[in-house]
């Protein structure tokens, strides 16, 4: 572990002053990742956060600990004492000799609904004061179906521009030719332990040749799961809709006013025709006062982009279940047959 | 005030009358008056002489009364100033001047006479010297006090400016006071003289008005306390008359009536008139009529005056003028039988002497009159003394048996109309034949007919006794009728043998002539009637084919109650036929907003949320039905809810677990709520309770306890033929009691033989077979039958959870598409405009996504259809899902939907995966229903 650490301060003392590379990977501490998973498990129909401590080394991520947050209620006077809570850890940690970096933090999730304005708000936050932060989203109800779901995010750096400017019309994000796949990053993880780690988990390692988690991929109903996502799906697009007739709305307004504005200038253009005849000055042919002039508010696409985003997600979600459970089910066939 | 009455009935005839009496007393000409016979000549006066020596012998007294009215008040004021003078009060002297100075102008306004009555002069000339003496005593003067003294001074001068303008009178009196004085001593005599002739006048005819004031407040307490009333005015009436007319019988001529009758008629409607009075003046005038066209015209007057009698809307024209009116009019249609050259007429104003022309005149006479109006009036009448009297009265069933007297008047009419070819006036009276006939089924017909028959014999003359005995008592005191005329028209009404014929005749007769308004109403009627006599079919192909429907919003409101209650009444035919979705097709919407009393005018519904104007009060007041066109509330209200429960428990047994589908009736819903709310269950009382109770029954299956509540109601025994109906109700109450039970436990069986269906339900097997396989038909039921055993084998198709979410999920996806179909199209060009407001198919398309699963396996056609449409989307959700997984890279720089290549491809692949879904789609529905 002190090796890590010592080669990590090495290499952050010399990509300081370079230009920062960009991240390539997040390499995850086994105690770190074990820490979460039991926080998010421990509470799991609530959803917690937790603090990320570690260090940022060049293209490499690293995180080494992290500690959960408490509860949050709703009530300012426990958040004000959340901020010092988080202090006051960090102060601890600092003094047993741990990393007290914040490197970003963690959160659970229930079926991979995660891609929220929140999210973004709070990684702007973090952004404001560490150059690389991520969010590493943990999702239990996808691990009882046993795999490890495990997910490194951050924002794309464009996107990042965009959203400090607030500045989300259709032509901008023409201009910056940024997709709703272009929100968020996801960042491969690497759980690393030390050696010394690895050699003694090696020794505890039972003589089974199965785990838990290969009999939980066994699993063969995946009816519950299956419903769960599809009914978020279905919410979902139903969110969806509602920004489709937000935009139907907007743009009918727009042609609407279009057309108003031309007949306006048509007409202050035989107007104008006439006081030229007439040798007078030409009335000038944009007035500002008009209300007619005034620009109607485009409506942020932010919000579909976003759900755009999680629709994509429990898509992915879906076929990933699906295929397995084929897989599953075909093997289950076979064995049937034999 | 009853002078005033006749001077101002006089027109300018009179007032030359007067004028010219007035002329007579100013030239010391004393004439007695009525000796007067006709001896002045002159061409102008010749007609008011006339009339003077005969009939207007009361009129002379009369103008004179009015005059001496004014003289007498002007005397007062005379004896009060000279009270005045005797205690020297010049203030109250002052005022006496003032008040006879006005009353000077009364006198002139009233004998229209130019020169100042004596009485005024003889007050000046004494008040002057009077002045003058109060003048010349200096220490009277300096006695009074200030107030009097200053009047004095003011009279002085008021005096001298008044007596300027009669200087010469004054002069010419001074000069010969006694031949003045005796002047009018004797006109004072003749004035006390004629008061004491007719003392009984004057008073009568103030007690008469007294009398019409309380006509006009309370109208029809007078025909209670008329009698009394009238036989007193009868009497004197009778004098007054007699004085007229009797005298000398033949020197009554055409002119003489005429002259009265126009001075009758245009007293009409003015204050001070009598209207009882003016009838019976009338009544009287008819039958000194000379010629018969001149009876007409006055039979005619006297009508429409009778119809003054009452003047208030609310109140209904007393039943004995009612009657009177109806004998009037019956003479009127015997004088028009008698005399076809007498012609009536309401567009042309008659020539003035039209009706000099005797009855031998050749050639027609036009008479001014609307019998069909007149008709109208009778039959308003008519219904709205219904619509007053308490129907659970006597007086209430004695009103009734004057029907038939009506519908004589209203059969002779038409016959009449009809002879003189005037169809559409008398498609009209045909309408009013309709309305009194359409709503009584053949036994009250019948009994209409029974007494019309028997009643014809006894008052059929249209004249109630009383009237009758008024009528002989008249003629006894009276001259003979000059114009007699027989009795020609018939006084009984033919009544057809049913009441279908009569139906047809009349609508037939209104469907050829009669206007928009009476044709509608007749087909309203018609439709009521075929109704009533169970003709479910033709009613309704009647109402159908009429389109009446669609524009009964826009009529008149009685004739939308009139179509409320021709539903009402279609509902109840299809009831006791047995069409239970028909007869909740008629009432629901009767019932929808809970006013049914108010949409069928048989009573106020109270609202509480919404006050009505006492004019809104009023006016539904009006427009309600008599009693007796009652439609009974109760059976209504039963019928309706049997129908609704009938409909709704199967119904709600099918979609127990789907809040989603729709009532079938909501009324019935909310009030299923409200019972179920309650705590505890009582036994039932009203209709409704009866029908919750059977409600609940019947959802359990119990069809006999169902059948049991039903049948306690009381209402059944209203029914014609009870029994039947009550075996139809029984009947469908087992099947929906069957159908229900079917519903709500068929997931709960593999198979079910149709013996212990039929035993279940005791039904028979064919029934009981009928009602599964027909439940199959509809796919309301997912079973089908295994004819060797006769058993019932269900095929539970329950989609589950994640199906149904996933056909949720297909529709959304539509949506989806749809608006970004949509927003391509804004740009390529395309608008927006021709978009609904807010998309409702949203919300819709999720009520209608559950219920996917059973319509998609409902028929073989539409199958093919819904399944292209889920393969369309499908394949297009898998194209999301795949372009999804392959991320950024695949979908790169033209990310938008900017392309018109894209898009072309985009409708390609769509078109091409529809294809595919279409094939799998229908394989796997059937595979799924196998």
């Amino acid at each position: 572990m002190a090796n890590t650490m010592g080669r990590s301060f090495l290499q952050a003392a010399a990509t300081s002053e370079e230009v920062a590379p960009p991240l390539r990977v997040v390499q995850i501490e086994g105690l770190a990742v074990l820490k979460i998973i039991k926080h998010c498990n421990e509470f799991l129909p609530s959803l917690v956060t937790g603090q990320l401590l570690g260090l940022d080394v060049g293209s490499v991520l690293e995180v080494t600990n992290c500690f959960p947050f408490p509860i949050r209620e709703e009530d300012e006077e426990i958040e004000a004492d959340g901020a010092n809570y988080q202090l006051e850890m960090m102060r601890c940690l600092r003094e047993v000799n741990v990393d007290n970096n914040t490197v970003g933090w963690y959160q659970s999730t229930l079926m991979g609904s995660f891609q929220t304005v929140e999210l973004i708000e709070t990684f702007m936050n973090y952004q404001e004061n560490i150059r690389r932060c991520v969010c590493i989203v943990y999702d239990p109800s996808r691990s009882a179906q046993g795999v490890l779901a495990l997910k490194a995010l951050k924002l794309t750096d464009s996107f990042m521009d965009l959203y400090r400017n607030n500045n989300f019309t259709g032509e901008k994000l023409r201009e910056k030719n940024l997709s709703w796949v272009d929100i968020f990053e996801e960042i491969p993880i690497k759980v690393s332990n030390s050696a010394l780690a690895s050699a003694f988990m090696t020794e505890l390692e039972p003589e089974l040749p199965v785990k838990q988690c290969d009999y939980d991929r066994l699993k063969l109903s995946t009816a519950p799961y299956m419903e769960r996502n599809l009914e978020f799906l279905i919410d979902c697009m139903e969110d969806l809709s509602a920004e489709q007739n937000k935009f139907q709305y907007y743009y009918r307004n727009l042609s609407r006013q279009q057309a108003q504005q031309q007949t306006w200038l048509q007409k202050r253009r035989v107007e104008n025709m006439a006081r030229k005849a007439a040798g007078e000055e030409p009335l000038p042919e944009e007035d500002p006062a008009n209300p007619i002039f005034k620009p109607i508010l485009e409506p942020s696409r932010v919000d579909s982009y976003l759900i755009t985003n999680q629709i994509s997600n429990y898509c992915n979600q879906i076929n990933g279940v699906a295929t397995q459970s084929f897989n599953r089910l075909y093997l289950m066939k076979a064995l049937h047959e034999d | 005030m009853a002078s005033r009455f006749w001077t101002q009935g006089g027109d300018s005839d009179t007032e030359e009358e007067e004028e010219e009496n007035s002329e007579y007393d100013g030239s010391d000409a004393e004439q007695p008056a009525g000796d007067n016979s006709g001896a002045a000549a002159g061409s102008r006066y010749l007609r008011g002489q006339a009339s003077d020596s005969d009939d207007s012998d009361g009129q002379h007294r009369v103008v004179k009364s009015a005059r001496d009215k004014r003289f007498d008040e002007m005397a007062a004021t005379v004896d009060q100033m000279k009270n005045a003078m005797k205690i020297n009060d010049w203030v109250s002297l002052q005022e006496s001047f003032e008040k006879i100075n006005k009353q000077l102008e009364k006198v002139v306004r009233v004998t229209e006479s130019v020169k100042v009555p004596n009485l005024y002069i003889k007050a000046l000339v004494m008040l002057e010297d009077f002045l003058a003496q109060a003048l010349a005593n200096k220490d009277a003067k300096k006695k009074m006090s200030s107030s009097n003294a200053k009047a004095l001074n003011s009279m002085k001068q008021k005096l001298k400016k008044n007596n300027k303008q009669y200087e010469e009178i004054i002069a010419k009196y001074r000069e010969m006071p006694e031949s003045e004085d005796d002047g009018t001593a004797d006109e004072d005599e003749e004035s006390d003289s004629e008061v004491e002739e007719d003392p009984s006048k004057i008073v009568m005819s103030d007690e008469e008005n007294e009398d019409d004031d309380d006509d006009d407040e309370d109208g029809h307490d007078e025909a209670t306390e008329g009698d009394g009333v009238w036989e007193r005015k009868m009497s004197k009436k009778d004098k007054l008359m007699d004085k007229q007319f009797m005298k000398d019988p033949s020197e009554i001529t055409w002119d003489i009536v005429n002259q009265k009758l126009k001075e009758i008629v245009a007293a009409r409607g003015k204050k001070g008139t009598g209207r009882v009075e003016q009838v019976e003046q009338l009544t009287f005038l008819t039958r000194v009529a000379k010629t018969p066209a001149q009876k007409l015209e006055i039979l005619f007057s006297v009508i429409s005056s009778q119809f003054d009698i009452n003047p208030s809307l609310l109140g209904h024209m007393p039943i004995n003028v009612w009657k009177k009116c109806v004998g009037n009019m019956l003479l009127a249609l015997d004088i028009l039988e008698q005399y076809p050259n007498i012609v009536v007429d309401d567009t042309v104003e008659p020539e003035e002497n039209e009706t000099q022309k005797g009855a031998d005149h050749n050639g027609t006479i036009r008479v001014w009159g609307n019998l069909v109006a007149f008709l109208d009036r009778l039959d308003s009448e008519f219904f709205k003394s219904l619509q007053c009297i308490d129907p659970y009265t006597r007086e209430y069933v004695e009103r009734l048996r004057d029907e038939p007297l009506f519908f004589v008047i209203a059969q002779n009419v038409q016959d009449y109309l009809e002879r003189i070819g005037d169809f559409k006036a008398s498609s009209k009276v045909a309408l009013r034949r309709l309305e009194l006939i359409y709503y009584k089924p053949q036994e009250v017909y019948d009994a209409m007919r029974k007494l019309a028959e028997q009643t014809g014999t006894e008052d059929g003359l249209g004249n109630g006794d009383e009237s009758e005995k008024n009528l002989s008592m008249e003629e006894n005191r009276g001259p003979p009728v000059f114009v007699s005329i027989p009795e020609l028209v018939p006084r009984k009404p033919t009544f057809s043998e049913s009441s279908r014929a009569l139906v047809d005749a009349l609508v037939s007769l209104i469907y050829s002539y009669g206007d928009e308004r009476t044709k509608a109403r007749a087909m309203l009627c018609d439709i009521y009637h075929h109704a009533i006599f169970d003709e479910f079919s033709i009613a309704r192909d009647l109402l159908l084919m009429s389109h009446l429907q669609d524009g009964i919003q826009l009529m008149d409101i009685s004739s939308q109650i009139l179509f409320n209650r021709v539903m009402a009444q279609l509902g109840l035919c299809a009831f006791r036929a047995g069409l239970i979705q028909e007869a909740h097709g008629c009432l629901f919407e009767l019932y929808q907003g809970g006013r049914v009393k108010e949409l069928l005018a048989q009573g106020f519904s109270q609202n509480r949320y919404h006050e009505k104007t006492p004019e809104q009060e009023k006016a539904e007041r009006r427009r309600q039905m008599p009693y007796h066109m009652h439609i009974n509330l109760e059976l209504l209200e039963a019928t309706h809810l049997i129908s609704a429960m009938l409909l709704e428990v199967p119904n709600m047994a099918a979609t127990a677990y789907d809040p989603k589908r729709k009532p079938i009736s909501k009324t019935f819903r909310r009030l299923l709520e409200v019972s179920e709310r309650q705590t505890f269950m009582g036994p039932p009382e009203s209709v409704r309770d009866h029908v919750m109770a059977a409600t609940r029954a019947l959802s359990k299956g119990d069809y006999q306890k169902a059948f049991d509540v039903i049948s306690s109601l009381e209402i059944w025994k209203l029914l014609r033929n009870c029994d039947s109906i009550l075996q139809m109700v029984k009947s469908k109450i087992k099947e929906e009691a069957l159908r229900t039970y079917l519903f709500a436990f068929a997931s709960c069986y593999d198979s079910l033989s149709l013996e212990q269906l039929t035993s279940m339900f005791d039904l028979s097997k064919a029934h009981a077979h009928s009602i599964v396989s027909k439940m199959m038909v509809m796919e309301e039921l997912q079973a089908s039958w295994d004819q060797p055993t006769k058993c019932l084998v269900f095929h539970n198709l329950e989609q589950t959870r994640l199906q149904s979410l996933l056909f949720q999920m297909a529709d959304k996806l539509v949506i989806l598409a749809e608006n970004n179909e949509r927003a391509f199209e804004v740009r390529t060009g395309g608008g927006l405009e021709g978009l609904p407001p807010k998309r409702r198919e949203g919300q819709d398309y999720t009520a209608y996504g559950a219920n996917r699963w059973q319509d998609n396996s409902a028929s073989g056609v539409s199958q093919g259809r819904q399944g292209s449409g889920y393969g369309g989307r499908l394949g297009y959700n898998g194209r999301t899902g795949g372009s999804a997984q392959a991320g950024a890279g695949s979908r790169g720089a033209g990310g938008h939907y900017g392309s018109m290549g894209r898009t072309s491809y985009r409708a390609t692949a769509m078109r091409a995966s529809q294809v595919e879904g279409f094939a799998g789609m229908v394989n796997l529905s059937r595979a799924g229903r196998i």
